[in-house]
């Protein structure tokens, strides 16, 4: 008789707050974290120099001087040029001489970083256009797509030749 | 008539509640969606700076091996920026043999500091970060964009 009353049916959880729990954990989730993949120009750089190193003879020829001066002001060779003429002397240069040349890379003190990065771009971008070039005749497809033994391939086709040379230290008031 | 009465008792009835039992399983899917895609804002910009733009940039993979390095402005004067705390230039390469020493053989070599640096900065003060890292062995650079397309 007693039994009978004990067997109530066990009273269910109410879970109507859980979704406003998990809404908050979403929402802090969502502070809290940034989405932004970060991306960037890739540049290896050379190590420090040893002081029992003779530096290698080059063949003035080869080298390309690019400067930029304190008024931001590109120049190729002495020469002024803007950043597209200077991505079509530098895919000219790579491509008449592939392994000898060189880009040299100079930058007043002066200079602004978005200057220099922009002279960065456009220089890498002048590769980027060669190599895309030789992985369409030779393989079919872009430089995107071809697998990493091809891509080293056209890498060493085509190799990034650039020096950073000392920066110039002009009116210093140290 | 009598068909019309029922007819009116049936349209009478209450609306059923709407069953929200699965809502949190939804959220919580949501949930894990982004506890996987986003990955933790680790350190505390402390300098104004805005990143310059470029079309050739790249992702920057692996993330553990990677060192930030802030270049921008606070006030008047430039500052640097490694990982959580102002630095000067020259302490750089302690810094960096610091973080090298706490991290897995692989990592080491694949350590890539990013410099994210404001368009404004003077090179000067860019290519003496540079030297330093050059000095500490941290090769692999990564100079810090906003893609733009062609």
């Amino acid at each position: 008789m007693f039994r009978k009353r004990y067997r109530q049916q066990i009273p269910e959880l109410n879970t109507t707050s859980t979704a406003d729990i998990s809404f908050m954990l979403l929402i802090f989730f969502l502070v809290t974290s940034s989405m932004d993949t970060e991306k960037g120009l890739m540049r290896q750089m050379a190590p420090p120099p040893l002081e029992h190193e003779t530096p290698k003879d080059i063949n003035r020829n080869n080298v390309m001087q690019v400067k930029l001066d304190a008024q931001n002001q590109l120049s190729c060779d002495g020469k002024p040029v803007t950043l597209q003429q200077l991505a079509a002397e530098v895919r000219t240069l790579a491509m008449v001489n592939r392994t000898g040349h060189v880009v040299q890379i100079e930058a007043d003190a002066k200079t602004t970083y978005e200057a220099y990065f922009s002279m960065q771009d456009a220089i890498v971008g002048a590769y980027h256009t060669l190599r895309e070039e030789y992985a369409h005749k030779h393989y079919g497809c872009s430089y995107e797509t071809c697998n990493a033994e091809q891509r080293e391939m056209i890498n060493d086709y085509y190799p990034q030749r650039i020096s950073e040379g000392t920066i110039a230290q002009e009116g210093g008031a140290q | 008539m009598r068909p019309m009465r029922s007819k009116f008792s049936q349209s009478r009835r209450t609306v059923p509640s709407l069953n929200v039992a699965s809502m949190p399983d939804l959220i919580f899917t949501v949930l894990f969606f982004f506890m996987i895609v986003t990955h933790m804002r680790s350190d505390e910009v402390k300098v104004r700076l805005q990143v310059p733009q470029g079309s050739e940039v790249q992702k920057l993979a692996n993330k553990q091996a990677v060192v930030n390095i802030y270049i921008g402005h606070k006030g008047e004067a430039w500052h640097v920026q490694l990982n959580n705390d102002i630095v000067q230039p020259g302490d750089i390469p302690a810094r960096i043999e610091e973080i090298r020493s706490g991290l897995s053989q692989e990592n080491q070599q694949r350590l890539t500091v990013s410099l994210r640096v404001d368009k404004k900065a003077p090179m000067g003060l860019v290519s003496e970060v540079k030297r330093q890292l050059q000095q500490a062995y941290a090769l692999k650079i990564n100079y810090s964009a906003t893609e733009i397309k062609k």
